[in-house]
């Protein structure tokens, strides 16, 4: 009972801490928050602290009792009150907050005990609250702008700035869209265009066009237009509205150390009030759809089901396609005529289909929510390497089975990793000077092909130097000197366990347990991993993972009396060959030529043991198969059909006497009730070398 | 008022005459088989199944003990022959106990399945050697003469 109250807080949690972060990445980006996500933010932190109240997780409550009174001021007075120099730190006390809640929810599931030193984080949060607090002549705050105090102003009345010259007082904030690159030259167009209008102004920075080092200081504070009065500004702002890549813009008042004599404020105000809800339902728009989408999948998935219970249904139901077709086909009916039994078993079998069909699709889940955990990964690394990045995420959508979602995860994250690491260049510069964009990126995409998923990363960064690669493989060992090496080869290199071109150690990756783990935690889920790379344009990782691992295509062969499956995309053919194409060598091993290439024999039954099956190679047939670097022929009795097969894995007691080590990978049922063995066509021919 | 209180008293001196008559002795359900002239008992609890018409397949590279698969109702359950496993000379056994061992599903080889009985915990007393029958966790003296072994499905397993 208590079990499963924690099991619900957990999941609970587990899905408000997911839900927390799309909010956030999508808000920092927009550089605030819209009112939806801050009642969102709001309705989380109250949740989670009453369910930790209720479960007594002290640390968890107070931490989210207090985010929770920080964005109950922030509700009440709008985002405004928070200014735009404690924005960042108010973003980064709140992706702390994540990391502090999710990993107390590991230690809950771990059982371990709670920390007790929350001291840190709970005064960050005090000191934002003090700041938001303590900032009362913040423009909404107060309701008039001081220098227009004759002249009432609307809550969203201009910012104040300081001027750069006293007689240009009437600015345009202007910001242009992240990571849109070039900001110089970009203000430098906008200034163009604005002296259509009017030609009486003045910027901040002043040398955009000619200073590309002004182009960081743009996209960090943004880029201003300081106009002599109101008028002029006004008959700027399409231009500024107009401009290519502008995100956001604002008009800023500077304040004024002349006594307020002259009628301009009245007007600029009035200015402001058609400026001003621009901008604010610009970003208001801006920044709802996407968080709207990051949530997408949490509401679809209406109810929450032990995957143990699916996997049950499933085990059912494919029980029941196997008894309907053994009652259909049962030898009993055999000669009789049966008309309306026969309608009957008909439609039965549509409806079997169809169950099955749905049981199927019931452990499908899209692949979204591991690829939005990668925005977290390249945002935290780009701010701590100091490389500019972004993610572009293509077919979030795709789904595929639970268990392979799980299994990814890891490897997804560590090739991202990789890539924001290594794969993209140290400086931003050597980005420019090959023409690219500064701001690199990473590319996260999925896509169905048939009965695989394939999922790439790409990054458009510096791309894989094979020649280092080769050295360092010839280094360790891996690879031998004077051997020519194809692209693909050397690339496969950095797949191997132990390689690691980094020879620094961060603390993201270089630990020399990448790559190949990568291809391990692939490899079990039928998966395989292939790396592409062009010099200096980057690299592209290709995972291709079957859609689920409880059904595949094979093949069914005979070995005496026993079956077997192989796996139909390891196949390359299958041949008869007479007792004179077989090449023996010295060793007792046997060859065949196939297309100008000689390839081994493997002869099934005396690698299994087994007393029954051909031993005439000209009585049985060869299963020419390839798989990752080996290819080799398989010598079976007998060539039974395809077949679309549900995979059962060994019951672990046979698992315990490492069959899997022989090419044993599970087994399935078929039709007829009988089993049939699945090969794993890379372990047989290790196993057969092994053996020889 | 006084009704109730009547009827609760009632209730309570029916409760004390019932466990009256079953004097308190724990006992469990055993299923008895035998194999090479043994008669061995497995708490009828763990067993799952007994099954005489199956088709094992045969699994390659496992220990000869280890006769293959079957498939029970879908589920791909492991076969041990207790003869083999006990290094005793092979027979065709025909029945199959499908038991429990820790979750996993493991059927057993027997000669023949006997009889279920009740034993009373305190009669199973301990192996006296361990130089004894191996896999066996206790002994006991069955009402009509014979002496169960009691099978320990883990040891069975697991070595």
């Amino acid at each position: 009972m208590g079990d499963s109250i924690l099991d619900m807080y957990l999941y609970e949690t587990n899905t408000l801490l997911e839900q927390l972060d799309g909010i956030l990445l999508a808000a920092e980006e927009a550089d605030t928050f819209s009112e939806d996500s801050v009642n969102e933010i709001f309705r989380i932190m109250h949740t989670i602290k009453g369910s930790s109240a209720m479960m007594e997780f002290s640390s968890l409550m107070t931490v989210a009792h207090r985010i929770e009174d920080l964005f109950f001021l922030i509700r009440e007075k709008g985002m405004d009150v928070v200014p735009e120099q404690t924005r960042p730190a108010l973003f980064d006390m709140l992706f702390q907050a994540v990391d502090f809640f999710r990993g107390e929810i590991e230690k809950v599931e771990n059982d371990e005990p709670l920390s007790q030193s929350i001291d840190h984080i709970v005064n960050k949060i005090n000191s934002l609250i003090d700041k938001i607090k303590g900032n009362p002549e913040s423009p909404a705050a107060t309701p008039a702008a001081p220098a227009a105090s004759e002249a009432p102003a609307p809550a969203a009345a201009p910012a104040e700035m300081t001027a750069v010259n006293q007689a240009y007082l009437f600015g345009v904030h202007v910001f242009f869209d992240e990571g849109s690159g070039m900001e110089n030259l970009r203000a430098f167009m906008l200034t163009n265009s604005i002296k259509d209008y009017c030609s009486d102004f003045v910027c901040v920075p002043e040398n955009a066009e000619t200073d590309p080092a002004t182009s960081d200081i743009i996209a960090d504070q943004g880029f201003q237009i300081w106009f002599r009065t109101a008028e002029d500004r006004d008959m700027a702002m399409p231009a500024v509205k107009n401009g290519g890549s502008v995100r956001e813009y604002q008009a800023v008042e500077a304040a004024k150390p002349a006594p307020a004599g002259e009628p301009a404020p009245v007007e600029s105000s009035q200015s402001a009030k058609e400026a001003a809800p621009a901008p604010a339902k610009e970003a208001a728009s801006k920044a709802a759809p996407t968080p709207a989408a990051g949530q997408q999948h949490a509401k679809e998935s209406l109810i929450s089901v032990n995957l143990s219970k699916l996997d049950q249904l499933l085990a059912v139901v494919s029980e029941i396609v196997i008894t309907e077709s053994m009652v259909t086909s049962s030898p009993d009916l055999r000669g009789l005529r049966l008309d309306n039994f026969t309608k009957s078993a008909r439609d039965l079998r549509k409806l079997t289909d169809d169950l099955q069909d749905v049981s199927m699709s019931l452990r499908m889940v899209p692949v979204s929510g591991t690829f939005q955990k990668m925005n977290r990964i390249v945002r935290d690394m780009s701010k701590k390497l100091g490389k500019r990045a972004k993610l572009t995420l293509i077919g979030e959508d795709t789904e595929v089975d639970k268990t392979i979602v799980d299994a990814i995860g890891d490897p997804i994250m560590h090739i991202v990793r990789n890539s924001m690491d290594h794969g993209l260049e140290e400086n931003e510069a050597d980005r420019v000077a090959v023409g690219k964009d500064p701001v690199g990126e990473v590319i996260l995409s999925a896509r169905h092909t048939g009965s695989e998923v394939i999922i790439e990363i790409k990054d458009d960064g510096q791309g894989v130097d094979t020649q280092a690669v080769l050295n360092k493989a010839i280094r360790q060992g891996l690879a031998s000197p004077d051997h020519e090496y194809s692209q693909k080869e050397i690339l496969n290199f950095l797949m191997m366990p132990g390689f690691s071109t980094n020879t620094e150690v961060t603390e993201y990756s270089g630990r020399g347990v990448g790559m190949d783990v990568v291809k391990k935690n692939v490899a079990d889920v039928g998966g395989t991993v292939s790396i592409t790379s062009e010099w200096g344009k980057g690299m592209t990782t290709t995972l291709k993972i079957p859609l689920t691992m409880a059904i595949m295509d094979g093949m069914e062969v005979s070995v005496g009396d026993s079956m077997f499956t192989i796996p139909i995309n390891s196949i390359q053919s299958s041949l008869k060959v007479s007792a004179k194409d077989v090449i023996h060598d010295p060793a007792q091993g046997e060859m065949v030529k196939i297309r100008d290439n000689f390839y081994p024999i493997i002869r099934a039954k005396e690698l299994f043991c087994m007393e029954q099956g051909c031993d005439n190679i000209e009585e049985g047939i060869l299963m020419w198969v390839e798989s990752g670097e080996h290819s080799y022929c398989l010598f079976v009795d007998e060539l039974l059909g395809e077949q679309q097969i549900v995979v059962k894995p060994l019951p672990s007691y046979i698992n315990s006497f490492n069959v899997k080590n022989f090419g044993i990978t599970g087994c399935s049922i078929l039709g007829d009730g009988s089993i049939s063995i699945i090969l794993d066509v890379i372990n047989v021919y290790t196993a057969a070398h092994n053996i020889y | 008022m006084a009704k109730t209180e009547e009827l609760m008293f009632a209730t309570e001196a029916q409760i004390d005459e019932y466990t009256d008559q079953l004097p308190e002795i724990a006992t469990d359900k055993y299923l008895i088989f035998s194999s090479d002239g043994l008669m061995y008992g497995i708490k009828a609890e763990l067993v799952k199944d007994i099954n005489t018409d199956y088709n094992i397949t045969y699994l390659p590279r496992v220990p000869n003990y280890v006769r293959g698969v079957i498939n029970l109702r879908g589920q791909i359950v492991p076969i041990v022959d207790i003869r083999l496993r006990l290094g005793k000379p092979p027979r065709d056994s025909f029945c199959c106990v499908v038991v429990n061992v820790d979750g996993n599903e493991v059927g057993i080889l027997v000669d023949m399945v006997e009889q279920m009985v009740d034993v009373p915990l305190d009669t199973i007393l301990p192996v006296p050697t361990n130089s004894g029958q191996a896999m066996v966790s206790g002994m006991c003296t069955l009402p009509d003469g014979h002496t169960m072994l009691e099978l320990d499905c883990e040891l069975l397993l697991h070595d």
